[in-house]
């Protein structure tokens, strides 16, 4: 991926870097289908599928590996300057949050196992959208990366809020459900750690479109962003009382 | 054509490249030690004392100590004029007028003057210092050892003048740029810098114009004519070595021709040790700007 | 412009930022070839500025200009200005004494003068000051102390500075310069003809020496650049294509030109 659309000199330098960039996207493309798989499982409350999405993480785990060792050779042996250092820089970041999108996917289909064992509860569905939310995220972002688009990059920096937004509705949702009945409250539990894991792959794609944003211009994304996930903020620990606005 | 047979030209052509080589250099080199073995076997057995102790005038009773002392001092004269000037004029070709066209022209005059016929010299100084001084002591044709030291110096100029300028403009351009850039005016570098490096070149070069006047006969022809007495006056006719070979040859007496091999190996051993005595200075200066 | 002034702004905020060198609209002709095409910089006080660029780019042309070394040779031309302290040294009135005493420089290959240790080092003073012997050693120890060479060649000052090694020679001849107490320090590719490990010690006395001096670095090589240097500024076919904060010209260079060069991707 030139920056300024000529060749190296040392062509080898460019099939590695290339090479790097390949990697990333199938990285991000393994780690928005375990996602998918990860809520299909889910509604499918099929052990042995859930199981398969938790091992497939090692693939992604292993592609990260590779991605440090080709950043360190990169790094070592070429001395990348200016948007190639850039590139390198960014790849290795990238890779980083990637793998913990993976990470997250497969926890989400961890505890879709014991869910799966205790009878449906309703907000299940609920969660389908968080994740359509944080899957399409992470799609654009690598989109841009892949572009090198930063304002794609940014506007999915933005629309993460979206994302927060909903959990922190879900997250009121749930709540309701454990008040009403004490034997929600497992279950719920589970889907709210789920939730969470959700949330926070939507974290790392603003992340990784900061990543973006940093290559292309060669500055941080400095500038405000709105996060409207206020669970933790201090007012909203009187549970649902107050509507968070 | 195949490769094997490509091959086996090229090594067909080596060696007989190597062979035509070899035979050219050992031709040359046959000469050379002819040469020296004519003029060490014919010489060798007139060495003795009478040659370093007594003078021309015995005849072949003699020996050649006049004409040793003669060329002794010509030579030296001839190195106190040229050595000076041709050392200033090579500077000045190399530092200052380098790249100029009067310096090309004087650098294309100067390799004339280096090919020129060696007699042309001797006739040059018999017409600019014998005839007028002959003039002053009227009439009387005033041969001297000056006029043959004049003479054997206009041999040995362009040879310093030469060397002088290739040995300078052999000194890195940085060096002068170094020396200049801590302010250090242009005849300072020049003295103190740029000659000290080039130094055991110039000397070289210097030593090379002596090996060559030793030898001239021609230019002494007309200069200081000869003389079968010793004399230390400058103004006299002086005898020397290449001079007294060259009368001694032309007798018919053998004992005579003795006498002039041993002046040839004197000569030649002289200038074999100016040869030795250079080349061990410019060998012993090997830290150089390479 | 404001990318000059923010080139400028040093990353460190103890750093004086005062112009030394400011150079506006240098034009340099060589028999009729123009060399250089405009050039205006402003290179800050007790920083390093390095000049990169491809060969023939004009980056030496340009240093040899700085203590007029150029004039030398004939048929060579500056126009344009350069004040050293706001005095214009190409002006024919400044003193070629005093610009060369007040700008040393080192070049390409070390070059000491074929005389001993002692006096390569003494040699320029003595052109500008009179000394007395045991002030002169000292000031000759200094010199060489500055240079990082002291403790190699305390006990062997006597002997022919041609006998040391490249590296020394270089030292040496850093020594020699900084020995006139210079303001600017020109070095012209220093290292280039130097092994690694003598090319790290030169680096490291650039960034000693840069607490006193106001340096210039030209060199082929950008990792030198990048190591050693402050400002960095990138040239192409006798133009300045830019001038900048060296952390900023080797992450993110405005110009398509210098990012090609500084990657890899010229030609």
């Amino acid at each position: 991926m030139s920056s300024t659309g000529k060749d190296h000199i040392i062509k080898s330098y460019d099939s590695e870097l290339s090479r790097l960039t390949g990697e990333i996207v199938r990285m991000g493309e393994l780690s928005v289908s375990q996602l998918e798989s990860a809520i299909d499982v889910i509604g499918r409350r099929d052990e042995r599928a859930a199981r398969r999405v938790v091992d497939n993480d090692e693939a992604i785990d292993h592609l990260e590996q590779e991605i440090s060792h080709d950043v360190v050779r990169l790094l070592a042996l070429r001395a990348p300057m200016a948007g190639d250092l850039r590139n390198v820089f960014a790849a290795l970041r990238i890779a980083a949050d990637i793998e913990r999108i993976g990470d997250y996917a497969a926890n989400v289909a961890k505890r879709s196992i014991p869910l799966s064992m205790m009878p449906p509860i309703p907000p299940t569905k609920g969660l389908d959208y968080l994740a359509e939310l944080a899957a399409e995220e992470v799609r654009d972002v690598l989109k841009a990366y892949h572009e090198q688009d930063a304002e794609r990059a940014y506007q999915v920096w933005k629309d993460d809020a979206e994302l927060d937004e909903a959990y922190t509705g879900y997250f009121r949702q749930l709540l309701t459900y454990m008040m009403e009945d004490p034997r929600n409250i497992t279950p719920c539990t589970h889907l709210l750690f789920m939730a969470k894991n959700i949330e926070r792959i939507g974290d790392h794609a603003t992340n990784i479109a900061e990543s973006v944003w940093y290559q292309v211009h060669g500055e941080p994304l400095t500038k405000q962003r709105p996060n409207r996930d206020l669970t933790s903020s201090p007012e909203s620990v009187n549970l649902g009382d107050k509507p968070a606005k | 054509m195949s490769a094997a047979g490509i091959y086996l030209r090229r090594r067909i052509t080596n060696v007989g490249a190597l062979i035509f080589g070899s035979l050219a250099t050992a031709l040359g080199l046959l000469f050379l030690v002819w040469i020296l073995w004519v003029t060490i076997s014919n010489g060798i057995s007139s060495i003795h004392l009478n040659l370093f102790t007594k003078i021309t005038a015995y005849a072949d009773q003699g020996g050649l100590s006049n004409a040793i002392v003669g060329s002794l001092i010509m030579d030296l004269m001839a190195l106190l004029i040229c050595a000076p000037i041709g050392v200033m004029a090579g500077t000045y070709l190399a530092e200052y007028a380098n790249r100029t066209r009067l310096g090309s022209s004087i650098r294309f005059l100067n390799d004339i003057l280096l090919s020129a016929p060696s007699i042309v010299m001797g006739l040059f100084v018999y017409v600019i210092i014998v005839l007028p001084m002959s003039n002053m002591t009227h009439g009387n044709i005033s041969f001297s050892g000056f006029a043959g030291g004049v003479a054997l110096a206009l041999i040995g100029l362009p040879v310093i003048v030469r060397t002088t300028d290739e040995m300078l403009q052999l000194v890195p351009g940085t060096l002068r740029e170094a020396a200049l850039s801590l302010g250090v005016p242009q005849w300072k570098l020049t003295v103190q810098v740029l000659i000290r490096a080039a130094s055991s070149g110039i000397l070289t070069g210097i030593l090379l114009a002596l090996a060559r006047l030793a030898g001239e006969t021609a230019p002494l022809l007309f200069t200081a004519f000869g003389n079968n007495f010793m004399t230390l006056h400058p103004l006299d006719k002086m005898a020397s070595l290449p001079i007294a070979i060259y009368q001694y040859t032309n007798d018919p007496s053998p004992a005579m021709h003795s006498i002039a091999w041993a002046g040839a190996l004197l000569i030649t051993l002289f200038v074999l040790a100016l040869s030795l005595l250079t080349r061990l200075l410019f060998s012993r200066k090997k830290v150089s700007y390479e | 412009m404001n990318d000059l002034a923010a080139a400028i702004a040093a990353p460190l905020a103890d750093v004086q930022e005062n112009t030394k060198i400011k150079v506006r609209d240098v034009h340099f002709y060589y028999s009729g070839f123009q060399a250089l095409k405009g050039v205006s910089m402003d290179i800050p006080e007790k920083q390093v500025t390095a000049i990169i660029g491809p060969s023939g780019c004009g980056k030496s042309t340009l240093l040899r200009i700085f203590n007029r070394i150029y004039a030398i040779y004939p048929k060579l031309e500056a126009t344009g200005t350069i004040e050293l302290d706001g005095e214009n040294i190409l002006d024919p009135g400044y003193s070629m004494n005093r610009l060369r005493s007040k700008v040393g420089m080192v070049f390409q290959k070390p070059v000491p003068f074929p005389m001993t240790i002692f006096e390569n080092v003494a040699y320029g003073i003595r052109h500008h000051e009179k000394l007395s012997k045991p002030v002169m050693a000292d000031r000759v120890e200094q010199a060489l102390r500055s240079a990082a060479l002291w403790d190699e060649v305390k006990d062997k000052l006597k002997q022919n500075a041609l006998g040391l090694s490249g590296g020394q020679q270089q030292r040496l001849c850093i020594a020699r310069a900084i020995a006139l107490k210079p303001e600017v320090l020109l070095l012209d590719e220093p290292t280039s003809a130097l092994d690694p490990i003598a090319t790290s010690r030169i680096e490291q006395l650039v960034e000693e020496l840069k607490s006193e001096y106001t340096i210039v670095i030209v060199t082929h090589n950008m990792q030198q650049a990048a190591r050693v240097s402050d400002c960095t500024g990138f040239m192409y076919i006798g133009e300045l294509i830019e001038f900048g904060n060296t952390e900023k010209i080797f992450t993110k260079p405005d110009k398509k030109q210098t990012e090609d060069y500084i990657t890899g991707r010229f030609g």
